[in-house]
């Protein structure tokens, strides 16, 4: 339990501390300062700049409110999504059952990647950067769920053959009642599912944006900035390159820590 | 019962199996033959026919595969003789005559004659303009005739006078009469001699190829053409020695080879390319009236390139290797550059005034127009360039110093292109435009009202504006005009009109960055493509010949 | 007659999934914007040529239904019809593609479900909790940096290819949902017991722990098998690896609908193949306890 309340109380101050940073008079995840792009750490800039001169750490704070936010949510809604579809095909009728995996097929096989354009199509081009974030989340979560649907289907196929719940179902309980038995046994497949959708999300925005999707300028998007990792040339530039990985590591690491079973 | 090993032993064995697969592969390319030369190209070619060539790495094969009656000089900027000994133009600019050099032999070692000549054009002629885009510089292609009075003369009649006829000669490569062959067999200083799609093309030593002045075969005995897309991978080969040139290198991969070893890298100062941002002035366009009432405003096109602080997209998002830019023709191109054009340079106050006069009004730090709407827009640019993403963020910056709120969205490139060229659903856009040719006639396509490629309003059906009249009439003298300080003075009057006009807002001329390896000789990098290797034959690796 | 029955349903389902896709990926691909331009179009050397092209694709793709047809034609006539972007029959361009993907992924699997199964069996039987947060770092790294970075990654330290990459990137994965899995089971009651009677811990796995969970490794097979062909597109364009994933990518690109239709016709049959394997498992042991 202690590693748990440590862990969270962790994760809420460097929530906390992003606020603050953000929320500063004086700071803005979008001024440049055209005089010190790339420039090292300074009592002006703690973390030193972007390309484009603006403030690392103010831009890392603002987007770990931002990304983390949306992809904590997506991928919440992902999880949630394959835990239904999953446990619906396997205690549904069979041809319903069969019908949903059917449709997982279908979907795992399917080239989203025209799906996220024909979006971007029908949004106005002069969608404000956080609706069309807003979206990609959207999007993303909508498109996440399939392949954990399925290990999901088989773990519920495999309960709903164990002894107690024939037991369970001998005894009367039906619908709700039995979900209510199930969640909590596939947590061991959800909880991870949870876990890697948030940083593989996080990184897909980042990849939308080559499709017009995604956080826009000048917002800071937290996938945009672990990109900057594909560029040897600002490897070398620059250490603080590693300092949203670094901090996103540490995110990740602390929400398994608070979502650990007991 | 099978007996599982330890765990700790099993992690152990997979993590070495892991190491051991690490060897070194993460970057390879294709084994050097000996005395090759090798770079990339950033895709397939989509034809090897020299004839039917219609994108640019199809076109780089064709360059140095092709054996040519004129050569145009991409150092001297000149068009030579190559397998024509002479060759002349008639007084009234109607027929062309080329004397052929002796003894020209193809790569099989079958003689040259003007007969292959005169089959080469003819094939050319015959084909549709849109399989073959090089005969549309003929202008009516069926009416060219092509005449062998001799074996080795071969008279060219064109219905009219074109300007600069000879470059037109640079792009069609001589073949074997009635044997196309797919590049592999030429005239030029090289042959095809292998292909694997999507890894390289493998082109060898044309033994019968002789450079003009008798300097025989190519120094090299071969190149080689790496398909390869990752700019990460490319620098990486070229800094083992894998590749010995790189073309276009990006400003910060430029600054990376640069730390690790000056002499291997150069900034050949600015190009003959331009990047330009324009308004869609498309009167059907799905825009709200006012927009389009704003992009159809000079003042408000001026007053943007006012508050466009060019000097700042130079030195943040090129680091320093690009020139702030004002006219479409780069200071680069002395012949033709406008030495006293006047533009409207960065000035953020005589921006405001502009918009102050033309009925816009401020409201709480964000512009407004006369009727009260919030002026804001989006700028659209390609995905996957990351320096104009940045000029993009840098304009986005500026602007809202003049309290325009802009958005920037980034589209791959057939998404880009069907809203630029189909639908003309877009506001603003960020592009650049390559200049292969130093002749400003190159651009006709460009300026003239009526063209499909005439981007901020295509394929007008009479000129919508006094001032685009008025490029049409000047292109058009340009290119009939018999005396070149007629033609120079008929293009400086467009560059005044375009920097008045502002339907381009130029933004700056991306310097030419490249890299050569030191073990590179022969090496005279030209302003025009193909910079680094015009000069091709002469190329060799130190020590092997 | 049973073994004859389900492999005929088996086969009906295939053949429904395949033609769900061939319809669903059509529709998509037509209809994404830019299927009917070209960047040439931009060029104005090129400009004319690009126009014909498209015009010519305008008609072919007038209706879906045509398009359908030329398509399905294609298949009947086994060379999958032709390129768009490179004018040869997509069969031609598939043939080598196929081995060099089918032997990244033979190779990057296995290697990434040992790296995957050993650590998890490893740190799953670690008590310490703060000890086994540990264990969980080098997996969160590897899920928090992108393909493209672990490439430069892996070009700036001079070693590692696309195998590794891809078996880092899978690894990780599951290892996420291996060590769950592993911790749940070690927590059961039995093996609490047997724990406490001072049995071996590599004894229990093998006896207890591995046969316990097979339905729920075969079920995460399959989700591996899935991540894969979907890790496939960014590792091989990063690598420069001439297979499916690359030539996906570039089709996509180019909106080589007849590329993208094999392709993805072979995704649907990989995915449809991954699940076969795991569902033969689940099915068998269905059918035992419903017997």
């Amino acid at each position: 339990m202690r590693l748990k309340l440590v862990a969270a109380s962790l994760l809420a101050a460097i929530i906390l501390a992003s606020l603050v940073i953000v929320v500063i008079p004086g700071a803005s995840y979008s001024r440049q300062d055209r005089e010190a792009p790339l420039a090292g750490a300074s009592l002006h800039h703690p973390a030193g700049t972007d390309a484009l001169g603006r403030d690392r750490l103010v831009r890392v704070a603002a987007a770990l409110l931002l990304s983390l936010a949306g992809a904590c949510l997506a991928s919440a809604l992902t999880t949630a999504i394959a835990a239904g579809m999953g446990t619906l095909a396997a205690f549904a009728p069979r041809p319903v059952g069969a019908l949903c995996m059917l449709g997982c097929d279908v979907f795992l096989a399917l080239p989203w990647m025209f799906l996220l354009m024909m979006v971007r199509s029908a949004l106005p081009l002069s969608a404000s950067p956080a609706s069309s974030a807003a979206i990609t989340f959207l999007v993303l979560a909508a498109l996440g769920w399939p392949a954990c649907a399925r290990a999901v289907h088989r773990g519920a196929l495999n309960l709903r053959c164990a002894d107690w719940m024939l037991h369970a179902r001998a005894s009367g309980l039906r619908g709700i009642q039995l979900a209510r038995c199930v969640i909590p046994n596939l947590l061991p497949l959800l909880l991870p599912q949870l876990l890697v959708c948030i940083p593989a999300f996080v990184i897909a925005e980042a990849n939308l944006g080559a499709l017009g999707l995604g956080i826009g300028e000048p917002l800071p998007s937290w996938g945009g900035m672990l990109l900057e990792l594909d560029n040897s040339a600002m490897l070398l530039e620059t250490r603080w390159v590693y300092f949203p990985v670094a901090l996103l590591v540490l995110v990740l690491l602390l929400l398994e820590a608070i979502t650990v079973e007991a | 019962m099978a007996r599982l090993p330890h765990p700790r032993l099993l992690f152990c064995a997979a993590f070495s199996l892991a190491v051991s697969l690490a060897r070194p592969c993460s970057a390879q390319a294709a084994p050097r033959l000996p005395g090759e030369l090798a770079w990339t190209i950033g895709y397939d070619p989509k034809t090897f026919d020299p004839a039917k060539v219609d994108d640019q790495e199809s076109e780089m094969v064709r360059y140095l595969t092709a054996g040519v009656l004129l050569r145009f000089n991409r150092f001297t900027q000149k068009v030579e003789p190559e397998l024509a000994q002479s060759w002349s133009l008639s007084e009234d600019g109607k027929t062309v005559t080329f004397r052929l050099r002796p003894n020209l032999k193809f790569s099989d070692g079958s003689s040259l004659t003007a007969q292959d000549a005169a089959w080469s054009i003819r094939r050319l002629l015959s084909l549709p303009v849109d399989v073959a885009p090089v005969a549309e510089e003929f202008i009516v292609p069926a009416t060219v005739h092509v005449e062998t009075p001799d074996p080795s003369t071969v008279v060219v009649g064109l219905p009219q006078r074109i300007v600069g006829v000879g470059k037109i000669f640079d792009e069609i490569a001589i073949e074997p009469a009635n044997r196309p062959s797919q590049a592999r067999v030429t005239s030029g200083p090289f042959v095809l001699a292998d292909y694997r799609r999507s890894q390289y093309v493998r082109l060898r030593r044309n033994p019968y190829f002789s450079a003009v002045g008798g300097a025989g075969p190519a120094l090299a005995a071969g190149v080689r053409l790496d398909i390869l897309e990752n700019p990460e991978q490319e620098i990486r080969l070229f800094e083992r020695g894998d590749y010995d040139l790189i073309q276009d290198l990006a400003p910060d991969y430029f600054e990376l080879l640069k730390r690790r070893d000056p002499s291997s890298v150069r900034d050949l100062g600015p190009s003959l390319n331009t990047e330009q941002m324009w308004f869609n002035q498309f009167p059907d366009a799905p825009l709200p009236a006012w927009e389009k009432a704003w992009f159809a405003s000079r003042a408000f096109r001026v007053a943007i390139s006012q508050a466009i602080h060019r000097d700042d997209l130079a030195r943040i998002a090129y680091l320093g290797h690009a020139t702030p830019a004002y006219g479409f023709i780069s200071p680069a191109n002395t012949v033709w550059f406008d030495r006293i054009l006047s533009a409207p340079h960065t000035d953020v106050a005589a921006a405001k005034a502009s918009l102050a006069r033309a009925g816009f009004r401020w409201n709480g730090g964000h512009l407004e127009d006369a009727s009260g709407h919030a002026v804001k827009f989006s700028i659209l640019t390609n995905a996957g360039n990351a320096t104009r993403q940045k000029m993009a963020t840098l304009i986005q910056q500026d602007l809202a110093a003049l309290g325009i709120d802009v958005t920037v969205v980034a589209l791959d490139f057939p998404a880009l292109i069907e809203r630029l060229m189909h639908t003309q659903d877009y506001e603003a856009c960020l592009l650049g435009l390559e200049n292969v040719d130093p002749d400003p006639n190159a651009m006709m396509n460009l300026w003239l009202s009526s063209s499909p490629n005439h981007q901020w309003d295509p394929s007008e059906k009479t000129p919508a504006t006094p001032w685009e009249a008025e490029i049409d009439r000047a292109m058009n003298l340009q290119a009939t005009a018999r005396l070149d300080s007629d033609r120079k003075r008929a293009v400086d009057r467009v560059q005044q009109i375009v920097a008045d006009e502002q339907p381009f807002i130029y933004l700056v001329y991306p310097n030419i960055l490249v890299a050569v390896s030191p073990r590179l000789q022969g090496l005279r990098p030209a302003l025009l493509e193909p910079s680094l290797v015009w000069n091709v034959e002469d190329l060799h690796l130190a020590g092997a010949r | 007659m049973r073994p004859v029955l389900s492999a005929a349903k088996l086969f009906a389902r295939t053949i429904a999934i395949v033609l769900l896709v061939l319809f669903g990926a059509t529709v998509l691909v037509r209809f994404a914007p830019g299927y009917l331009s070209d960047a040439r179009e931009m060029d104005t050397r090129y400009a004319g040529a690009a126009r014909a092209e498209l015009s010519a694709e305008a008609v072919r793709s007038h209706s879906l239904a045509h398009l359908l047809d030329t398509e399905v034609r294609g298949w009947a006539r086994g060379d999958a019809g032709l390129s768009r972007q490179y004018g040869v029959p997509v069969s031609s361009l598939l043939a080598p593609r196929l081995a060099v993907t089918g032997g990244l992924l033979l190779r990057s699997l296995p290697l990434a479900w040992a790296l995957a199964l050993s650590a998890s069996l490893f740190s799953s039987s670690i008590r310490n909790r703060s000890a086994a947060m540990l264990w969980q770092t080098p997996a969160a790294l590897l899920l928090a940096v992108p393909t493209a970075a672990m490439a430069t990654i892996c070009l700036l330290a001079g070693s590692g290819g696309p195998v590794l990459v891809m078996a880092l990137l899978l690894a990780a994965r599951d290892f996420k949902f291996l060590h769950h899995a592993l911790r749940k089971a070690w927590l059961d009651p039995h093996l609490l017991h047997a724990r406490a009677q001072g049995l071996r811990a590599h004894r229990l796995v093998a006896a207890h722990i591995v046969p316990s969970l097979a339905p729920q490794l075969a079920a995460l097979a399959s989700l591996s098998m899935v991540t894969a062909l979907s890790a496939l597109v960014p590792v091989e364009v990063i690598f420069n690896v001439p297979g499916l994933g690359e030539l996906a990518w570039n089709a996509a690109l180019n909106r080589d609908l007849p590329v993208l239709l094999a392709v993805t016709m072979i995704m649907a049959l990989g995915v449809t193949l991954a699940g076969m394997l795991s569902g033969q498992q689940a099915a068998q042991q269905e059918l035992w306890r419903s017997a």
